[in-house]
């Protein structure tokens, strides 16, 4: 059996099966309850981490999240720079090889010591330390434009346990225009990003767009992306930071100025009340549910600062920072019990909700845009 | 001519052990096995048992009770909790202020005291750790659930009857209003009348929907929701009448004045509100008002409630050990970041509104 077989069958076996392997069938009236849980734990824990695993690795294939497909000029430059770095090492390696291989191989002969040192010094020091020189002081020259400030948006991005708290502060401003989860930039100017944590260390990367920089509780670090090409690109926390570490992704959506400007204008607008019996409906579930003691939807009672701003949700790409497509389903799966989704995060289950209350609090929270 | 010793050679004494002990767990199979032993509580214990058991009962307490240090302030209000309990779960076996013992606790084996003499001779922490913990084969039962601070109220009464308290005190501590041990009076003997006790430690019903005690009180008896209180008032009631029970009290239209807005009380607001920049915790308000719009009615409020038992039940909250109901982990989320002082800002503002529904429940009546 080949391994990716293996895992599948694992998965779709799943506790009960194995229990029944066992010989201790569940006698159904919830007996076995602790065990069943203890499994569900493990078993997806591990199904999750292979299944991050290969997703992990596939972003790379594609342009979202690929560091040698560059968006922006700071991704440029890096990739620019990995590819110089690597005909430098290249240039070095079949010289100092093939230098080796025409003295030992090609053309033995005795050597007077002088000319012995000589090729010694001048092929494994000097050669070497001139090439690596020039890789250095290229890369370090770049330093200053990397780190140069921003002229443009400002934003500051909060690293929560497992999202992303996204203040714009436009030119001027008193107030941030506060969203979460989702980081929509100006294309062809340079935004100033000031970046810190919660509780734990995070560290925020757009490989598409440039390179990465630690977030740290209680401090405040910055970096600037000047992105060129308008599209989606994907971010990821990139420091271990708990439970769902892996599943601590945003969507970095570059935009056009003029389409910027407006979709900031949008953005600093409260929320209008969708319409439709199903969205009126759900709305009256989301305050009646207390959603509001987490969640702020502006315009309205819900001023909540724990969770993620709910104000323009539904005009985001994705739901639970990065891990879920933003559509009914998973706004309905997520609702009722986000551990399932995201091990460990703080939103609380609300399964006591009726298949009905869902859907409408779905429809609610998709027509907020 | 050598002698041997026989008690040296090991095969002898092998022998003679295990016949021993087949023959040791032959009679032992045979007292349990055929009922040899006579459990009859007439016939008592073989002399020095007693008096062996009863030692071992009072060191083991002396031993076991926590320090002197860990007695709270017993209060009056307490003892009146206390004595209500005491009535109803404890009279029956250690009488009470007053009253005789009867004929049937005089023959149990062992004797429980009455409670005049009982209540002699132990200090408070360990009256604590005897009613919390019970004593093993004695009939002494442990407290029905996992909240050791609930006992207290049981030693301030214990303290009051050691202190001389007389039939009369008694009798006006747990008197019932024309009731039955099983109905309506029965409840409203610790929660009041209207629902509307002033006992702090008691907390109000005047204020909660129907739905919210509807499910608090299934949870006290399906032993889903701990209290030593409350699993015994819950289950002495017949479980087909909790939700009328719950019905009657929620009918009481809540009544009182808000009471002062205290710097404390004020903290409580800001924290309620979420308006002191603290990202963890959220806002009380949006599930226990006041609030806007129109929230669930099985979430309880908090309007005027007793701050005493705001405080004990939020605290539980955090750590853990409060549930029993569908929506309990929202809870156990929300105070999990709360410090004691924040608790204590929280039970002072939500005090100190005016007693109201949950719906109803404003900042000014």
């Amino acid at each position: 059996m080949r391994w990716w077989t293996f895992i599948g069958s694992k998965a779709m076996r799943g506790p009960a099966a194995t229990k029944a392997q066992q010989g201790t069938a569940d006698p159904g009236d919830g007996t076995t309850r602790h065990d069943m849980s203890d499994d569900r734990i493990v078993r997806p824990r591990l199904r999750q981490a292979l299944c991050a695993l290969a997703l992990a690795t596939l972003p790379g294939c594609s342009g979202v999240q690929h560091v040698l497909a560059p968006a922006g000029t700071d991704a440029g430059f890096l990739a620019n720079l990995f590819w110089i770095m690597l005909a430098g090492a290249v240039v070095l390696w079949i010289f100092m090889n093939g230098l080796m291989v025409y003295v030992t191989r090609i053309n033995v002969r005795q050597m007077s010591p002088k000319k012995a040192e000589a090729l010694i010094i001048g092929g494994g020091i000097v050669f070497p330390t001139v090439v690596i020189a020039c890789l250095l002081s290229y890369a370090l020259a770049a330093m200053p434009d990397m780190r140069a400030e921003g002229t443009g948006t400002r934003l500051k991005v909060t690293g929560e346990q497992w999202w992303w708290r996204v203040e714009y502060w436009p030119e001027g401003a008193d107030a941030p225009i506060v969203s979460a989860n989702e980081i929509v930039l100006p294309a062809g100017s340079r935004s100033e990003i000031a970046l810190t944590a919660d509780k734990v260390i995070h560290s925020f990367w757009v490989p598409a767009l440039g390179g990465k920089t630690d977030m740290f509780p209680g401090r405040e670090t910055r970096m600037s992306l000047e992105p060129l090409e308008p599209g989606t690109y994907r971010g990821q926390c990139t420091e271990f930071c708990g439970d769902s570490h892996a599943w601590m992704a945003f969507n970095t959506v570059v935009l056009p100025q003029e389409e910027y400007d407006a979709w900031l204008e949008n953005a600093a607008t409260d929320a209008v009340a969708p319409e439709g019996e199903a969205a009126t409906r759900g709305r009256e579930v989301f305050f009646a549910e207390g959603c509001g003691a987490c969640h702020q939807v502006r315009g309205t009672a819900a001023t909540g600062k724990v969770g993620p701003d709910l104000t323009h949700l539904g005009s985001r790409t994705s739901l639970a920072a990065g891990t879920l497509p933003l559509d009914e389903p998973s706004l309905i799966r997520w609702v009722r019990d986000a551990k399932a989704v995201k091990p460990g995060a703080e939103m609380p289950a609300y399964d006591h909700l009726s298949d009905d209350d869902l859907s409408d609090l779905a429809a609610y929270l998709e027509g907020l845009i | 001519m050598k002698l041997r010793r026989p008690d040296l050679d090991p095969e002898t004494i092998a022998w003679t052990l295990g016949t021993l002990a087949v023959a040791g767990a032959v009679v032992g199979a045979s007292v349990v096995g055929f009922g040899l032993y006579n459990v009859s509580a007439r016939s008592g214990h073989l002399p020095g048992v007693s008096w062996a058991l009863h030692t071992t009962f009072r060191q083991s307490v002396e031993r076991q009770a926590p320090p002197k240090s860990e007695v709270p302030e017993l209060t009056p209000e307490m003892a009146a909790l206390g004595a209500r309990h005491f009535e109803a779960a404890c009279a029956v076996c250690h009488s009470a202020p007053g009253r005789n013992r009867t004929a049937t606790m005089e023959v149990m084996n062992p004797v429980p005291p009455h409670i005049e003499v009982a209540s002699r001779n132990w200090d408070p922490e360990e009256f604590h750790w005897i009613v919390d913990e019970g004593v093993k084969m004695s009939g002494m039962p442990a407290w029905p659930a996992d909240r050791e601070p609930e006992v207290w109220p049981v030693v301030a009464f214990l303290m009051d009857v050691q202190d001389g308290m007389t039939g009369e005190e008694y009798e006006a501590l747990t008197r019932m209003e024309g009731g039955s041990a099983e109905g309506f009076e029965y409840c409203a003997a610790c929660h009041g009348e209207r629902g509307a006790t002033d006992n702090p430690h008691i907390p109000r019903l005047d204020i909660l929907s129907a739905e919210y005690m509807s499910v608090a009180l299934d949870a006290y008896a399906r032993g889903a929701r701990d209290s030593g209180f409350m699993e015994h008032a819950a289950s002495e009631v017949p479980r087909e009448t909790l939700a009328d029970l719950a019905a009657r009290f929620a009918e009481y239209q809540p009544s009182g004045d808000a009471g002062d807005m205290s710097e404390l009380a004020g903290e409580g607001r800001t924290l309620a509100y979420a308006e002191g920049g603290d990202s963890n915790v959220p806002s009380c308000r949006a599930c226990h008002g006041p609030w806007p719009e129109p929230i669930k009615e099985s979430f309880p409020a908090l309007a005027g409630q007793h701050a005493p038992y705001l405080e004990a039940q939020l605290k539980l909250w955090r750590d853990g050990a409060r549930g029993g109901g569908p929506t309990q982990e929202l809870m156990h989320s929300a105070a999990r970041e709360l410090s004691d002082e924040d608790i204590a800002a929280l039970a002072a503002y939500y005090a100190a509104l005016a007693p109201a529904t949950l719906n109803e429940t404003a900042e000014r009546p």
